[in-house]
């Protein structure tokens, strides 16, 4: 359904990749854990491996004193709600991350 | 018998003297088309046949509205004077209670100065001088409630942190997005919207939610000048739901075709409402140091009880419908506060407001209020923060949150049902992916997203370097943050100066 409005009403994204050059917005989250009250956001070059992700996530989640960050190591990545085995030297664009997606992870 | 022949002109009753000063000084154009007068409302969709059929039961003409408005002023600026020559802000329950009162001075006197700016709208557009009259009162209660807020809360700002750049934080800090694109949404919208969004579901739905918990926690807690603000505010409130429900009762009446959209801004603007008045579930049960009531009591009072089961049977006669998400919002009402103080306290590092863990007659207090949900928050979130307390830290969290692209709020609330899972919500707009905290912002997207693929979201805007840069401290100086404005409370400087002005007095005593 269109805004009803007094004229023509069409106005780019805020928040559009293009204003991120070759960056994205990356959302990660540790489901089921509120002791992070929400997923976290953050500006990745689309060309950064998947594995330095992982490494990120390491040193970010352990924010949580009982992370052991071992467990990174066997966790199930799900990308936008699809359950995925990541190549960890490939890209986060080549592993199917995009522009705000939601990175995913039980422990 | 003699009869005089004429009545002398200062005989008018009330009445008379209202239908003279605003009716009888609209009259019917002849030479411009009522559409080049009026151009703002029809195309909302919005079909009046009959605006002289707009009710203003309160009949107040502006010199008797000027007369009381004087007379509150009076008497609020003497508790002011008086409370501030007997340094009042001593006696307050305890120094962390001004983080609800600095939280009410970033959000709220701007919010009321938009309102004055919409309502003024409305005074110059609506066809009906009924309408516009009484539009032209709120506006100017908006701006005496926006003024009246500032000088009410500005003998604090030299006692305490947070407050003293209220008005830039208000445009810029992230918690304060929230109440701004509130506000923002409701005023880029048509006139009879607006009238929905702020006069009926604001002003009527859930003014009581708002307004009650601020009054009485104030009164609770030693605030003199707040409560007597709001007491001096509560009489233009009155006229506010009025306005508000004649607004809609009017729409509802002039023509059938109305109700659905009617119905779908009622759906759309209780939603958003209630989520922006989750900041004050968080701050009633959590930063009142003495509770007046719980959030789950006041949701069922002056929601369920006195809207659902009131108004909204009254409202069936015309065909509306309670509003689209409201079995959500009940469903929410015994985790929302715990949600929202869990925000606010691992962010608190980056807020002009700082927050503490809920001490041992704080948590006695939640037990009691909330037996079935605040064991399960104390035993996954709070008895952890205790613990890095406990080896020497403080537990921030390290990032920026994901954000609501409706209500900004950081989405930390829950999947009905399961507590421990946060919503997730998202909708794909020409190509591009858009996040939501729950169904309710969800539907409130997918019906516009042509508005709100345009949200300045403050952690997008933040990446986009456009928040005066990219670290934490940057971002800080940016937003108008000075030091001892943010973080935990035990220790800070408010905390501090609190102990030692006390410790003063008692060596005094
Ligand atoms: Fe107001
Ligand atoms: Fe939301």
């Amino acid at each position: 359904m269109a805004v009803v409005a007094i004229s023509d009403y069409k106005f780019p994204s805020k928040s559009r990749q293009e204003l991120y050059g070759d960056d994205q917005l990356v959302h990660l989250w540790w489901k089921g854990n509120p002791y992070f009250v929400a997923a976290s956001c953050f500006r990745f070059p689309k060309a950064m491996p998947f594995g330095d992700l992982v490494e990120l996530c390491k040193g970010f989640f352990s924010a949580d004193p009982d992370l052991d960050p071992t467990a990174f190591d066997s966790v199930q990545w799900v990308i936008d709600d699809k359950p995925v085995t990541p190549d960890l030297g490939a890209s986060l664009e080549a592993n199917g991350v995009g522009h705000k997606s939601l990175v995913q992870f039980s422990i | 018998m003699t009869v005089p022949t004429q009545k002398p002109a200062r005989k008018l009753t009330m009445q008379q003297r209202y239908a003279a000063l605003t009716h009888d000084l609209d009259w019917d154009p002849t030479y411009v088309a009522e559409e080049e007068i009026y151009p703002f409302t029809t195309f909302e969709g919005i079909k009046v046949h009959d605006w002289s059929k707009w009710e203003d039961p309160f009949r107040l003409t502006v010199e008797a509205y000027n007369k009381y408005q004087a007379e509150k002023d009076r008497r609020l600026y003497a508790v002011l004077d008086g409370f501030a020559q007997s340094q009042g802000q001593l006696s307050l329950t305890e120094g962390r209670y001004m983080n609800a009162m600095k939280i009410f001075l970033q959000g709220i006197p701007s919010g009321e100065y938009q309102a004055h700016r919409n309502f003024s709208h409305l005074a110059r557009y609506f066809n009906g001088p009924g309408a516009r009259f009484a539009s032209l009162c709120q506006s100017m209660d908006e701006l005496r409630h926006a003024q009246t807020e500032i000088h009410t809360l500005s003998h604090y700002n030299k006692y305490f942190g947070g407050m003293h750049d209220w008005n830039k934080m208000s445009d810029r800090v992230w918690y304060l997005s929230v109440p701004k694109s509130f506000f923002d949404d409701a005023g880029t919208a048509g006139p009879f919207e607006w009238l929905i969004a702020i006069g009926f579901s604001f002003e009527y739905l859930l003014t009581n939610l708002l307004f009650v918990p601020f009054m009485s926690g104030a009164a609770f807690n030693g605030d003199l000048p707040t409560m007597t603000f709001g007491f001096s505010a509560q009489s233009d409130e009155s006229r506010h739901m009025t306005l508000g429900l004649e607004g809609i009762k009017f729409m509802l009446e002039q023509d059938e075709d109305n109700l659905p959209i009617v119905q779908a801004w009622l759906d759309k603007w209780f939603w958003r409402g209630y989520r922006l008045i989750a900041l004050v579930a968080g701050m009633m049960d959590y930063m009142l140091p003495k509770r007046v009531m719980s959030w789950k009591e006041a949701f069922e009072l002056y929601f369920e009880e006195q809207m659902l089961n009131g108004l909204f049977k009254d409202l069936e006669y015309y065909g509306i419908k309670p509003p689209r998400h409201v079995q959500w919002a009940i469903d929410e009402k015994e985790i929302l506060s715990h949600q929202v103080y869990w925000v606010l306290y691992q962010f608190s590092h980056a807020a002009a407001f700082t927050t503490t863990i809920p001490n041992e007659e704080d948590q006695a207090w939640l037990e009691s209020a909330y037996p079935e949900t605040w064991p399960v928050f104390k035993s996954v979130v709070w008895d952890k923060a205790q613990r890095v307390v406990d080896s020497g830290g403080r537990y921030f969290n390290p990032g920026l949150p994901q954000l609501c692209q409706i209500c900004q709020i950081p989405m930390g609330f829950t999947e009905p049902g399961n507590p421990l899972v946060q919503c997730q919500r998202h909708s794909i707009y020409e190509g591009e992916r858009y996040d939501f905290c729950s169904d309710g912002c969800q539907w409130i997207f997918d019906r516009e997203p042509e508005k709100y693929v345009q949200a300045w979201l403050p952690v997008h805007q933040i990446y986009q370097g456009n928040c005066g840069g990219p670290t934490l401290p940057d971002v800080a100086v940016w937003y108008g943050l000075e030091p001892g404005d943010a973080g935990e409370y035990i220790g800070s400087m408010d905390h501090q100066d609190w102990l030692k002005w006390h410790a003063s007095s008692i060596k005094e005593g």
